[in-house]
C-alpha cells in the first residue's frame, strides 16, 4: 500500500515538472538569437516573404498568446507542424524516437554488462594489479570526448577492419544490434566508466559493513554474501547514478547520432536548432523531458524496492 | 606551390575523368548507386524546392522543356523538341517531344505543361514565381505550347531550363490527397512513392532525414550509348550522413559509391587513393564578404567602411591566393568577376581583381585618413573551421593597414538576420547560382531594390538603371555590354571583399562512370553506370 502511495506521489510530482519544462522550453527557444522566419525563407527571400512567414507562424502575436496556444495545443496532443520537415511534429518525432530509444537501451545494457562485473572484480581485488588496470583503462574512457572515441572506433573497427558498418540503422532486430553496436559502445564506454567507479566504491564500502562481516562470521558462502547482501546494497547509489547517466546519455545522442549517421531524435534536434524550427525544438525538448522524467521515476521506484526505507520517508 | 600543383593535378584528373566517361566502350546496365549526402531533401517539388538539397535533385525526377547543351553555352530542347522566339521577343512557341511519357506510362501533354507553368508563376505558391513575372499567359494546342509575355525577357528561355519550370503530372496532382496545392505536394512526396516523374527517375522511397530512393523511369525519352533508353542504373539510394568524416569513411569502406561535399583538407588524401576518383567539378559557387557601406553603423557610430577607399584598401591587402591555400588547400581560384563566378554567363574576366598590393592598400588608407587601431568586426559562422581560418588570416593581412580586426561568432540564422538589419561591418557569405542566367546573382549582389545589394546598403543609381535595362534587353550584344558596365561599376565601388570561387568536391568510387555535378549544383545521374 505504501508502495502504491509512493508511486502515485511521484507521478503527481511530475505534473508541475512538465509545466515548468514547458515554460522554460517556450522561453528558451524564443531567446535564441536569429529569426526563424529568415531561417525558413532563406537568405534570398524578400522582406515581404519574411513578414508573411512571421504572420503565418503566429510570431507576430503577443508572447503570452503564443504560450497559451502552445500549452493548450500540447495538452491536446498537438505539437504543431514542423517548419523544416513540413509535417506534424508528433509524426516526425514518433518516426525517429524508436531509433534513439533502441540506442539508449542498448548503450545502457552494454554499460551495465561492462561496469558490473569489472566493478566487482576491482572491488574484491582492491589495491591489486587487476584493480589498478581496470581503473586506469576506464580513466582513459572518461577523459576522451565521446565524438573522438566514436571516430577512433569507426576508423579502426569499421573502415579498416570492416568488422562493423560505418553507419546506419539496419532493418531487422539483429541487424540493428549489429549496426548500432559501435555507437552503443561509444556511449557505453563513457557511461560504464562512471558506473564502474561508483559501483566499485560502493561495493568496497558495503564489504566493510558490519552486516557483511557478520554474514561472513556466520559462515555464509561468498556467492550468497555478494549476491544477497553486497550487490543489493551497493546498487542503491549506483541506480541513482545510472538514472542521471541516462539523462546525460540522451543529450549525448546529439553527437553520437551525427557521427554514426543514426537517424534518431538527437540528430533531428541538431537539424531543428540550426533551422530555428520552433515547433520541432519545443516538441523534441518536451519529449526528452518526458523520457528523462520517466527514467527518474523508474529509478526512484527501483530504489524504493531495493531500500524500503525510502517509501516511508 | 604544392597547393597550386595539387589544384592543377586535380583539374587534370577531372578532365581526364570526363574524357574516360565520354569514351567508354561498353556501358553496363543495372545496379544501384549508393550516394552519401551531407543533408537530406525535404520536398523535391519544382516550385517548392527552396534549399539546395531539394533544388539539386529536381532534375532527376522532373525534366524541363529546355536544357543547357553539353558545354553550357546554349539551350537545346528537352521535353520540348523545338522552340522559337517571335521577332519582338513577346511570344515563345514550343513543340512538345512526340512520345514523351511520365514514369507511369501516361503521355506528357500540353495540359501538363500549362498546369506546371501556371503553378510555377503563381506568386501565392512557391518562392520562385518572380523569375517568371514576365509571362502573361501559357496556352496549349495539342503538342504546341505558346507562352505570351507582357514584356520581352532575355532570361526567360534560361528559366525554361531551370528546375522551377520542370514538368509535373497534372493527373498525379489531381489525384493526390489534400485541399491545397501545398498539401497535395507534401502528400505526394511524404508517401515516398511511387511518384510520377518526367525525368530519368521517379521517387520510389523516402524516409525523412534518413534515406531516399530514385528508381529508373522506364519511359524516359533519352537514349543511352547502347541505343536503349536512359538511365543505365536501376536505382539511386541516398543516405543522409551530415558528418564529413563519416561520409568519407563510408566511401573508403566501400559502403557507398559517391560521397559529396568532401572537406578540402581531405581532397589530396582521397585523390591518392587508386580506388577513388576525386572530382572537383567547376561550380558557380563564390565565397565573398559583404561590407556594410552605410554612413553610420547600426549603433549610430561612424562607419569607416563607408569610405570607398577603405573598402578598396582591404581588398588590395587581402592575399587571395594565400587564403585559397589556407582554406581550400589550393583547390580554388580568386574571383575574377566582382558579381558572379567565372562560369556564369556574361562574366567579365577582370583578373587580377584587386590583386595583392600592400603598397597601394596603404596609400589608399592614408588618403582616406583612417585612424590607426580602427576596430572592424568580422562576423563569422560559429563552428566553421573555414571562417576561423579566414578570420585569422585577414587579421594578420590587415594589421599593416592599422586595422584591428575582431571576430564575432554567430550561427547561420543570426548571420542572416544581421545581414538584413545591417548590424554588421563585414561578414562571411557564399552563393551558388540557381538559374543559368547572370540576372539572379547580379540582382542579389548589386541591385539595391532586391535586397539592399546583399545587405551592404550600397545603392548606385547607374548600376540600378543598367540592371533594369538589362532585364528587358533582347539584343545579346547590348545586354552583354550592360553587364560589362555593371561589373566595372561594382568592382570600383567594392561593396564586397572579393574572395574566391570553389569547386564541388565529390569523391566517386572507381567503379562509377558518368556522374556529374553541374556548375549550378544539380546532381546528374542519368548517364551513371556501374562497372565491376
Amino acid at each position: 500500500m505504501a508502495g502504491l502511495q509512493y508511486t502515485l506521489n511521484r507521478m503527481v510530482l511530475m505534473i508541475p515538472t512538465f509545466l515548468l519544462v514547458m515554460i522554460i522550453i517556450f522561453l528558451l527557444v524564443r531567446l535564441l538569437p536569429g529569426d526563424p522566419a529568415i531561417a525558413i525563407a532563406g537568405d534570398k527571400a524578400s522582406d515581404a516573404d519574411i513578414a508573411a512567414i512571421r504572420d503565418r507562424l503566429g510570431l507576430t502575436a503577443p508572447l503570452w498568446t503564443q504560450f497559451w496556444l502552445f500549452l493548450t495545443n500540447t495538452l491536446q496532443g498537438d505539437l504543431g507542424r514542423s517548419i523544416l520537415m513540413r509535417a506534424p511534429v508528433l509524426d516526425v518525432i514518433l518516426a525517429r524516437l524508436p531509433t534513439t530509444i533502441f540506442l539508449a537501451v542498448y548503450a545502457v545494457s552494454l554499460s551495465i554488462l561492462i561496469a558490473g562485473p569489472l566493478a566487482f572484480l576491482a572491488a574484491v581485488n582492491r589495491g591489486k594489479w587487476q584493480d589498478n588496470l581496470i581503473r586506469a583503462v576506464f580513466q582513459v574512457g572518461l577523459s576522451m570526448p565521446v565524438f573522438y572515441i566514436g571516430l577512433v572506433l569507426l576508423t579502426f573497427l569499421a573502415a579498416q577492419l570492416r568488422l562493423f558498418p560505418v553507419g546506419g540503422y539496419g532493418e531487422t532486430f539483429v541487424d540493428r544490434l549489429y549496426h548500432l553496436f559501435l555507437p552503443a559502445v561509444t556511449v557505453a564506454l563513457y557511461t560504464s566508466a562512471i558506473l564502474m567507479r561508483n559501483l566499485r566504491a560502493a561495493i568496497i564500502e558495503v564489504l566493510d559493513a558490519e552486516y557483511v562481516q557478520f554474514a561472513r562470521a556466520k559462515g555464509l558462502p561468498s556467492r550468497l554474501i555478494l549476491g544477497r547482501h553486497v550487490l543489493k546494497n551497493a546498487l542503491i547509489s549506483t541506480i541513482t547514478l545510472l538514472g542521471l547517466s541516462i539523462g546525460q546519455l540522451m543529450s549525448g545522442t546529439l553527437v553520437t547520432e551525427t557521427v554514426f549517421a543514426v537517424p534518431g531524435v538527437g540528430r533531428l534536434m541538431l537539424e531543428a536548432i540550426f533551422a530555428r524550427d520552433y515547433p520541432l525544438i519545443q516538441g523534441l525538448t518536451l519529449t526528452f523531458a518526458v523520457l528523462v522524467s520517466l527514467v527518474f521515476l523508474m529509478t526512484d521506484l527501483f530504489q524504493s524496492w531495493l531500500d524500503p526505507r525510502m517509501r516511508l520517508s | 606551390m604544392k597547393a597550386a600543383a595539387l589544384a592543377i593535378g586535380l583539374a587534370m584528373s577531372t578532365a581526364l575523368g570526363a574524357y574516360t566517361i565520354g569514351t567508354a566502350d561498353a556501358v553496363e546496365r543495372g545496379g544501384t548507386l549508393n550516394f552519401a549526402r551531407y543533408d537530406g531533401s525535404k520536398l523535391v517539388d519544382p516550385i517548392y524546392a527552396d534549399r539546395n538539397p531539394d533544388i539539386w535533385m529536381v532534375g532527376s525526377l522532373f525534366s524541363t522543356l529546355l536544357e543547357p547543351n553539353a558545354d553550357g553555352t546554349d539551350l537545346v530542347g528537352s521535353l520540348a523538341e523545338s522552340y522559337e522566339v517571335s521577332a519582338g521577343g513577346k511570344t515563345i512557341s514550343l513543340v512538345l517531344r512526340e512520345g514523351a511519357k511520365f514514369s507511369d506510362g501516361s503521355p506528357v501533354t500540353g495540359e501538363d505543361v500549362v498546369f506546371s507553368l501556371e503553378r510555377a508563376r503563381n506568386p501565392d505558391l512557391g518562392p520562385w514565381a518572380g523569375l517568371l513575372s514576365a509571362i502573361s499567359s501559357v496556352a496549349a494546342d495539342g503538342r504546341n505550347i505558346t507562352i505570351t509575355l507582357e514584356n520581352p525577357d532575355p532570361a526567360l528561355l534560361s528559366m525554361l531550363a531551370t528546375f522551377n519550370t520542370a514538368i509535373v503530372s497534372k493527373k498525379a496532382f489531381d489525384a493526390a490527397p489534400g485541399a491545397t496545392d501545398q498539401e497535395k505536394s507534401a502528400a505526394l512526396f511524404a508517401k515516398g512513392g511511387p511518384g510520377v516523374g518526367s525525368g530519368p527517375f521517379f521517387l520510389s522511397g523516402f524516409e525523412q532525414g534518413t534515406s531516399m530512393t530514385f528508381s529508373a523511369n522506364p519511359h524516359y525519352w533519352k537514349q543511352g550509348e547502347d541505343g536503349k533508353p536512359l538511365p543505365y542504373l536501376d536505382k539511386v539510394e541516398f543516405q543522409i550522413i551530415p558528418d564529413d568524416a563519416t561520409r568519407v569513411l563510408k566511401l573508403t569502406a566501400g559502403e557507398v559509391d559517391v560521397a559529396e561535399f568532401i572537406p578540402f583538407s581531405r581532397v589530396a588524401e582521397l585523390d591518392a587513393d587508386p580506388a577513388i576518383n576525386m572530382n572537383l567539378y567547376p561550380s558557380t559557387r563564390i565565397i565573398y564578404s559583404p561590407i556594410n557601406t552605410r554612413e553610420t553603423r547600426a549603433d549610430g557610430s561612424p562607419n569607416p567602411l563607408a569610405d570607398k577607399r577603405v573598402r578598396q584598401a582591404i581588398n588590395y591587402a587581402t592575399n587571395k591566393d594565400a587564403l585559397i591555400g589556407l582554406v581550400l588547400q589550393g583547390a580554388g581560384k580568386p574571383m575574377s568577376s566582382p558579381v558572379m563566378s567565372s562560369s556564369t554567363r556574361l562574366a567579365v574576366d577582370m583578373s587580377p581583381l584587386y590583386g595583392y598590393d600592400m603598397d597601394k592598400a596603404k596609400a589608399l588608407i592614408a588618403e582616406a585618413g583612417l585612424e590607426p587601431g580602427t576596430e572592424i568586426t568580422l562576423t563569422t559562422l560559429a563552428g566553421s573551421a573555414d571562417d576561423g581560418t579566414i578570420f585569422a588570416a585577414l587579421q594578420q593581412m590587415w594589421a599593416p593597414l592599422g586595422i584591428t580586426l575582431v571576430a564575432e561568432q554567430v550561427d547561420g540564422a543570426t548571420r542572416g538576420a544581421k545581414n538584413r538589419s545591417g548590424e554588421f561591418d563585414i561578414h562571411t557569405y557564399g552563393w551558388v547560382d540557381d538559374v543559368a542566367d547572370p540576372s539572379q546573382v547580379t540582382g542579389w549582389l548589386g541591385y539595391y531594390p532586391t535586397r539592399k545589394a546583399v545587405g551592404t546598403g550600397w545603392n548606385n543609381a547607374d548600376f540600378n538603371v543598367l540592371y533594369e535595362a538589362s532585364s528587358s534587353e533582347m539584343d545579346p550584344e547590348k545586354r552583354a555590354d550592360q553587364y560589362r558596365q555593371m561589373q566595372e561599376i561594382y568592382a570600383e565601388a567594392a561593396p564586397l571583399l572579393f574572395m574566391y570561387e570553389t569547386p564541388f568536391a565529390v569523391a566517386v568510387s572507381g567503379k562509377v562512370s558518368g556522374y556529374l555535378q553541374t556548375p549550378l549544383g544539380n546532381n546528374v545521374f542519368e548517364n551513371v553506370s556501374l562497372g565491376q
